[in-house]
């Protein structure tokens, strides 16, 4: 009896131990790059899964890509899991000279991939393939303040004629619509109407079509230039001290921003009060049947090609995108449907936006994502302030300027890689 | 007689054979500097120059292939454009005006000018980019303290001054606040060594300050300033701190293709092109190492009068 009681104890202590100790030699540890903001839910996924350990660096987001690149060529110390700030670096990061990340494609399970926005992991995809996770959206929404818009007996415009229309009647009491020269507002302007400004072509890999010389460039270009000409655009940028002094001052009624100014820029920076702030549906041309909107952002996470984990990878870069608990305490609107919806509740109870359907905006809004928000191995904006914000300086239009950044994007284009179309 | 030559003979031997331990003693002080230098100057140009032939991806030869697409990249000429102007404007208030400072300084009395040039140094004891950061304030009308200037000039934003000033002029003066006061202490150095008795009879035949600093003191330290030229020249071609942090101002001033070094950059840590990189970078100090030689053989700097 004794002996069977005991005999039966030392089998179960040897199997745990024997079970433990498997546990443990299953135990794997993932070399992940991170920013700052995204340490927590790293931290987060460390302790609720006990098979996989992250080993967390923080490495500064404008760096991530020289530091790869130190690593491939060191071959060491290569991080299995990476989170990319800017969508260019899976670009830049998936091709013959810096080949790092991992096909996603087929690995992660297709309904988690169905259920992120339309477009939401536009950024995702080089040649077909899926390289990465989008982490957060960031499209571009009206922002505007409710009761100065009201006082001033205005509407929220709904098509970009109604824009210039209210920047023509505002501008000469001195209020402003935004900046006209800051890169990414002025990128967003210039597609609205589905400029090709370096859109990949489908189904052809590594081309691109390049054409500004179109009614649906040329029409957002005269808007921007009749705008900064009557002073309803600034000739700052919307961090530039003086568009800051305008904005805290009252007299920016409403703006053009992607869905994170609301609260990182306008509620800080801008310190609006509370019950102020509200947002609205981009605008359309007249010729469109519903807005196409650019974004500002939108992080992204990809894995190492080579780890000796891919399993755990994928598993940790889809549970970073795509798990609701994780998602709802993220810091910028959840890229995954599902989890955006939960993260979302908090707005809708929150005092400091001006109405409880703030979110709501922002979620109609995300359907209207542009397709071409791709990911390139140049940077689209930093021509756009090389050429046209520099053209705008010295008193030119952006009209003016679409030539010589049409050259300037082809040249560089064609420099990485690209066949031009 | 004979007694004499053998006393001369032996004191030569005995002269020759101190020369010689001298000179060993001489390399033996060198030896750590040839070390550093050996390992932080000449392997990773070496390196630089190996691998400029190669495609870092196979490690196969890649003949001039690396240096042909650097010199067909449509960005490299507009660099080297941006980067001679940058050069030219700044080695020449940096020469201008580190000259026309110390010897002003060197007329002042000895308390005065040992203030002056500590606080002249202090901008150069931060580093440049601090230095970028503090002037994107000083260059932007809406915050400056020199923003009475900014206005006069009819400038009212920072994109207004800075096409105004134009970003080979704007990175210049950056350039010369961090590295001016450094020179103007070394110079003070310079000028307080000047043989005394010079100074003295020029005084006594009638020389004023203006002329003694131009006819006397000048042309005395002259050699100095070529130097000083040299080094600059070399330190100008690297430019890289001062565009690439132009971002900080706003995404609308990025500038991330305007100077050599940055291209060098890019081609290393955007598009992964280390052989392309290399091939650059051997480009650039090739031009240094020419224009170093020219300049010190032009002006025969080693000549000792």
């Amino acid at each position: 009896m004794h002996l069977k009681k005991l005999a039966a104890i030392a089998a179960g202590i040897a199997i745990g131990l024997v079970t433990a100790s498997a546990a443990m030699a299953q135990a794997v540890t993932l070399n992940v790059w991170s920013d700052t903001p995204r340490l927590s839910m790293f931290d987060l996924y460390g302790k609720t899964h006990e098979n996989t350990k992250l080993n967390v660096t923080t490495v500064a987001p404008a760096d991530l890509v020289a530091k790869i690149q130190l690593a491939l060529q060191a071959k060491s110390e290569i991080p299995d899991v990476i989170f990319m700030s800017d969508i260019g670096y899976t670009a830049q990061l998936s091709t013959r000279r810096s080949n790092y990340l991992m096909d996603l494609t087929g690995k992660v399970p297709q309904k988690t991939v169905d259920e992120f926005y339309p477009n939401g992991n536009s950024p995702c995809y080089v040649n077909g393939k899926l390289l990465c996770l989008r982490n957060d959206l960031a499209h571009m929404i009206i922002w505007y303040d409710k009761p100065l818009l009201d006082s001033l007996g205005a509407k929220v415009p709904t098509t970009w004629d109604e824009f210039q229309a209210l920047g023509d009647a505002l501008a000469p009491k001195g209020y402003v619509l935004g900046s006209g020269v800051e890169s990414f507002p002025l990128l967003a302007f210039l597609v609205s109407d589905g400029c090709d400004i370096v859109m990949p072509v489908d189904g052809k890999p590594d081309t691109v079509k390049i054409d500004l010389t179109t009614d649906k460039c040329l029409k957002p270009a005269r808007m921007v230039d009749h705008m900064i000409a009557n002073g309803s655009l600034t000739k700052v940028g919307p961090f530039d001290p003086a568009f800051v002094a305008l904005a805290k001052a009252g007299k920016v009624p409403l703006m053009i921003g992607p869905t994170w100014f609301g609260e990182y820029v306008i509620k800080p920076t801008y310190e609006w009060a509370a019950g102020k702030l509200a947002d609205a549906l981009p605008p359309k041309w007249d010729d469109q049947s519903q807005p196409l909107t650019w974004s500002w952002g939108g992080g992204t996470y990809g894995g190492w090609k080579d780890t000796k984990y891919p399993d755990q990878v994928v598993d940790l870069i889809t549970w970073m995108a795509a798990d609701v608990t994780n998602q709802t305490a993220a810091v910028t609107f959840p890229a995954h449907k599902p989890s955006s919806l939960a993260w979302g509740e908090r707005l809708k109870t929150d005092a400091y936006y001006a109405s409880s359907d703030v979110f709501d905006v922002q979620v109609k809004a995300a359907d209207y994502s542009h397709p071409g928000y791709a990911t390139l191995r140049f940077s689209v904006s930093d021509a756009i302030a090389k050429i046209t914000v520099q053209s705008i300086a010295k008193g030119g239009t952006v009209e003016a300027s679409l030539p010589a950044l049409q050259t300037e994007l082809t040249n560089l284009a064609k420099l990485n890689g690209y066949t031009v179309e | 007689m004979a007694a004499t030559a053998i006393e001369d003979r032996n004191r030569a031997r005995a002269a020759r054979r101190k020369g010689r331990r001298d000179t060993r003693m001489s390399y033996l002080l060198l030896l750590p500097y040839l070390l550093l230098l050996l390992m932080f100057g000449i392997f990773p140009v070496a390196y630089a120059f190996g691998l400029s032939f190669v495609d870092t991806i196979e490690m196969v030869f890649y003949g001039v292939s690396n240096y042909n697409f650097v010199l067909t990249d449509f960005r490299v000429p507009q660099a080297a454009i941006n980067v001679i102007w940058f050069v030219g404007i700044w080695v020449a208030i940096t020469m201008i005006g580190v000259a026309i400072l110390s010897l002003m300084l060197d007329t002042v009395g000895r308390r005065t000018a040992a203030t002056l040039r500590t606080i002249y140094f202090l901008p150069g004891a931060v580093t440049s980019s601090a230095i970028v950061v503090l002037w994107l304030f000083v260059l932007d009308p809406a915050v400056s303290p020199f923003q009475i200037a900014w206005h006069a000039f009819g400038w009212q934003n920072s994109a207004d001054v800075i096409t105004g000033i134009g970003l080979a002029g704007v990175f210049s003066i950056m350039a010369y606040f961090s590295g001016s006061g450094g020179w103007i202490v070394v110079f003070g150095g310079a000028l307080s060594s000047l043989p005394t008795e010079v100074l003295e009879a020029a005084r006594i035949d009638g020389a004023n300050r203006f002329q003694l600093a131009t006819r006397i003191k000048l042309p005395m330290i002259w050699r100095s300033l070529v130097l000083m030229g040299v080094l600059s020249f070399a330190g100008g071609l690297q430019l890289f701190v001062e565009p690439q942090l132009m971002g900080l101002a706003g995404p609308q001033f990025a500038q991330n293709d305007w100077s050599l070094n940055q291209m060098a950059f890019q081609y290393a840590f955007r598009m992964g092109d280390f052989g392309a990189s290399a091939a650059l970078s051997t480009l650039l100090v090739g031009s240094s190492i020419i224009i170093a030689l020219v300049l010190v053989f032009a002006t025969r700097f080693y000549k000792i009068d």
